[in-house]
């Protein structure tokens, strides 16, 4: 596992994925490489926790743009919590928000999803 | 894929520009410079798609660049990189003061980075390279690239705003640095210093000038300086002519009271002015003279006002190490004094110590001596230690001739307010001394030391009540200055010499005894001081003695003279009993000679009034024809018609302190008539039948009350 991804976690068929540092290329394509393995297995509603991450570039955001058209495909979701505002920023301004839900805690995105 | 989910470049523009705004509003909103550099470098890093960046500053003291903030990337493995600003791709960007796009070969200095691309933008403060920022790896989908031109133009926009904001950051630290470093000098230094505004407000104060006007600085800060001044008018008008005439004003040695405080102290108040010379208020320096004061009110219980403005003035003079030289030492001591404190309260020790220490040490300190130590009622001055003069012996000798006159005036003052009188004994020699700070690491002292100290110690115990006794060294260098007359005296052997001393007294003027003064003094003292609850040894009875010894005195031809003496000590037979009754005679013969002493009175007859007194003790034992006058005058009632009333009188004192039945008293009365004896002509003449008849009645009585009780 990349150094990306803190820790992975299941509840409520939800699979939570926590980062750390910047999300980037590379910190984009650790949490596809986990959200495409667990698509293959079945599963379809992903969280990500990103406390740990303070900062993200166009890359990453644009391979959770991937990650949201391959889950649409699978009529599946993704939604995000505990993001630092300008992450939120960087996600509201690349269009992110719009085909994706930012929660403010863990409980409020289980409960969404 | 959706083209509605692509990512497009207005979005990634708006992204930029978003950024930029941000780092443009939030850079001034930092105060530390690491803070912001890091923040410049993730926001850079992110809004240009970097992998990882750091930010280099330029050491203060070289041109060599640090690591200032880092993000993304292993800063381990660049340990030990010099990143020289004049060297390589920093030269370069010094050069130009561009941003400068690169590629990271094997043999770079950046290799360690792992990375393969770069841009380096320049950091200004002005024109001068400060810093840059540096991003490596453009990232993209596809992999790594070379950041383009629009990366350069977006990294140069932030690097600029970060430059202004680094630069005002560094202004500001250095403002606070200033700041701070005023601060602290104005708060070490010991000057109080306050400021004020052209409001008249006090906008900065000090630590020493809270302390001098005695209030927190939370009191002061922000009030008109009238308001905080209010009691003292003196700096409110220095201030208020300062911004007056905005020149230097300058106060010394004023007394300003604040809460309670009062403080001594030099003012200067200034004009504030600003880069345009225009006065913004003033500032006000005040020097606490506490300390000053302290030192000099220290120094001056020891050595006159005139040595210590000199050695303040010139310390060299005060060579405090330990050295042989010549001086002049003094020593007094009070005559009787042990003895004269036992009757006095511990008040009126201390109190009657103070008031003739104060008066002495006035004299020394005239003469420039210096008071080495206060021994009990003792006195030790040094002439000539720390600082010498050819007139030290002269000067110790005048001390102790105005010592003398000066406590006859001091006594006639006692003696008048019923005070016991005091009188003192001088020695003077002078020698070779050791001088220097001598003691332990607790406690030194500046004194004098050796055999010529000893021998004036010991000059002084030779020394009469009254006297000044001066050895042959003292002599020898006063004795052609005619303001001394000396009187050569035997020789005399001290403790501690083998061979006999040769000694001068030295003369002054003491003022004629006048008996009815004394008279009027002594009656004075007794009417104060005999107790109150005596019904016998009262005035009365002195008066009487002396009204007897005057009229036995006359029937026994006595010459005037004769008859004053004779009258002195009848005033003086009873006074012992102030103070020891069953010894009073004792203690009457120690005030008679400190009295009659302090009185001026002739000092050859002194033993002779003593001697009346001592010789009334009972039983009787007149050794001369005054004694006997005395003794005759002193139980002149014992054959008078008014017998019954006196011994009453005495019965009522004795019983003071025990009972007595009036069979004892009788047998005492009976006992002493029998003892007693008339010495001189007209007494026996005039008394003697009575007392045998009064004798006779005592023996009646005696008979009386036996038989009465046998009866019973």
């Amino acid at each position: 596992m990349s150094s990306f991804i803190k820790s992975t976690k299941e509840a409520n068929q939800i699979i939570i994925i926590e980062t750390d540092g910047y999300l980037n290329n590379e910190g984009g394509e650790a949490i596809s490489a986990i959200c495409y393995e667990k698509i293959k297995g079945g599963q379809h509603k992903f969280l990500i926790n990103m406390a740990g991450t303070k900062v993200v570039n166009s890359i990453g955001v644009s391979i959770l743009i991937e990650i949201i058209e391959k889950l649409q495909e699978v009529n599946g979701k993704i939604g995000y919590y505990n993001l630092a505002p300008i992450v939120a920023k960087t996600f509201n301004i690349m269009g992110l928000t719009k085909y994706s839900t930012v929660f403010a805690t863990e409980e409020e995105a289980v409960g969404a999803l | 894929m959706n083209k509605q989910f692509n990512i497009n470049e207005l979005q990634l523009k708006y992204l930029e520009l978003e950024t930029l705004l941000d780092i443009t509003n939030e850079l001034n909103s930092f105060e530390n410079v690491s803070i912001l550099l890091q923040e410049i470098l993730i926001k850079s890093c992110a809004v240009l798609n970097a992998s990882s960046g750091l930010i280099l500053m330029q050491n203060n003291n070289s041109d060599l660049f640090q690591i200032e903030a880092e993000f993304n990337i292993d800063v381990e493995a660049l340990k030990g990189i010099i990143f020289n600003k004049k060297k390589g791709f920093f030269n370069e960007v010094n050069q130009n003061r561009k941003p400068l796009n690169i590629q990271i070969s094997n043999d770079n200095f950046l290799a360690r980075t792992n990375c393969t691309y770069g841009l380096i933008a320049p950091l200004l403060d002005k024109k001068e390279l400060v810093g840059v920022i540096v991003l490596f790896d453009k990232e993209s989908r596809a992999g790594i690239s070379p950041f383009d031109d629009s990366d350069t133009n977006m990294l140069s926009a932030i690097a600029s705003q970060a430059g202004v904001a680094y630069n005002n950051i560094k202004l500001m630290e250095n403002i606070k640095e200033a700041k701070t470093f005023n601060d602290n000098i104005m708060q070490s230094i010991v000057t109080g210093v306050f400021t004020t505004n052209l409001m008249g407000e006090i906008s900065h104060v000090n630590r020493a000038a809270t302390a001098i006007i005695n209030l927190e600085k939370e009191m002061v800060i922000g009030n008109h300086y009238e308001y905080v001044f209010e009691s003292n008018e003196i700096i409110n008008q220095l201030i208020s002519k300062c911004e007056e005439v905005l020149a230097t004003i300058s106060e010394t040695q004023i007394q300003i009271d604040c809460n309670g405080k009062s403080t001594s102290v030099n003012i200067s108040v200034s004009p504030l002015l600003n880069d345009l010379n225009e006065p913004i208020g003033s500032v006000v320096a005040m020097e606490d003279l506490s300390n000053l004061d302290k030192l000099k009110s220290t120094f001056k219980k020891y050595v006159s006002k005139q040595i210590v403005d000199q050695l303040l003035e010139n310390d060299e003079m005060l060579n405090l190490g330990g050295q042989e030289q010549e001086a002049t030492i003094l020593f007094s001591d009070i005559r009787g004094f042990t003895s004269m404190s036992e009757s006095m309260s511990p008040t009126d020790v201390v109190e009657t110590l103070n008031d003739y220490f104060n008066l002495m040490i006035e004299i020394i300190f005239k003469y420039n001596g210096t008071l080495d130590k206060i021994i009990g009622d003792a006195l030790m001055v040094i002439y000539g230690a720390p600082n010498s003069s050819d007139k030290d012996t002269e000067n110790a000798v005048l001390t102790a001739i105005e010592m003398q006159e000066k406590l006859i005036e001091f006594n006639q003052l006692r003696i008048i307010n019923s005070k016991l009188p005091i009188t003192i004994g001088i020695g003077i020699n002078r020698g070779k001394v050791i001088s220097g700070n001598i003691g332990s690491r607790q406690q030194m002292n500046f004194t004098v030391i050796g055999d010529s100290v000893n021998l004036a110690s010991r000059l002084c115990s030779v020394a009469a009540s009254d006297e000044i006794i001066v050895s042959d060294a003292v002599w020898k260098q006063v004795k052609d200055n005619k303001l001394f007359k000396g009187k050569k005296l035997s020789p005399v052997k001290v403790k501690g010499k083998a061979k006999p001393i040769q000694i001068k007294e030295i003369l002054y003027h003491r003022p004629a005894f006048h008996y009815e003064q004394a008279f009027e003094k002594i009656e004075a003292f007794l009417i104060d001081h005999l107790p109150a609850n005596y019904t016998y040894h009262t005035i009365h009875h002195i008066r009487d003695v002396v009204e007897q010894a005057e009229k036995i005195a006359k029937k026994e031809k006595m010459s005037k003279a004769e008859i004053e003496d004779l009258k002195l000590a009848a005033w003086l037979h009873d006074v012992g009993y102030i103070w020891e009754p069953t010894r009073h005679e004792a203690r009457g013969a120690e005030y008679a000679t400190t009295v009659l002493t302090a009185l001026n009175f002739p000092k050859a007859k002194i033993n002779k009034i003593t001697g009346m007194i001592l010789a009334t003790k009972i039983p009787q034992s007149p050794k001369n024809r005054y004694e006997e006058i005395v003794c005759d005058a002193d139980l002149d009632y014992l054959g008078r018609a008014d017998y019954i009333e006196n011994s009453n009188r005495l019965l009522q004192e004795i019983k003071l302190n025990k009972n007595i039945t009036e069979l004892e008293w009788l047998s005492i009365q009976d006992k002493f008539l029998r003892a007693h004896h008339y010495f001189t002509a007209n007494s026996i003449q005039t008394r003697e039948s009575k007392k045998q008849e009064r004798l006779k009645l005592i023996h009646e009585q005696i008979k009386n009350i036996k038989n009465g009780t046998s009866r019973a």
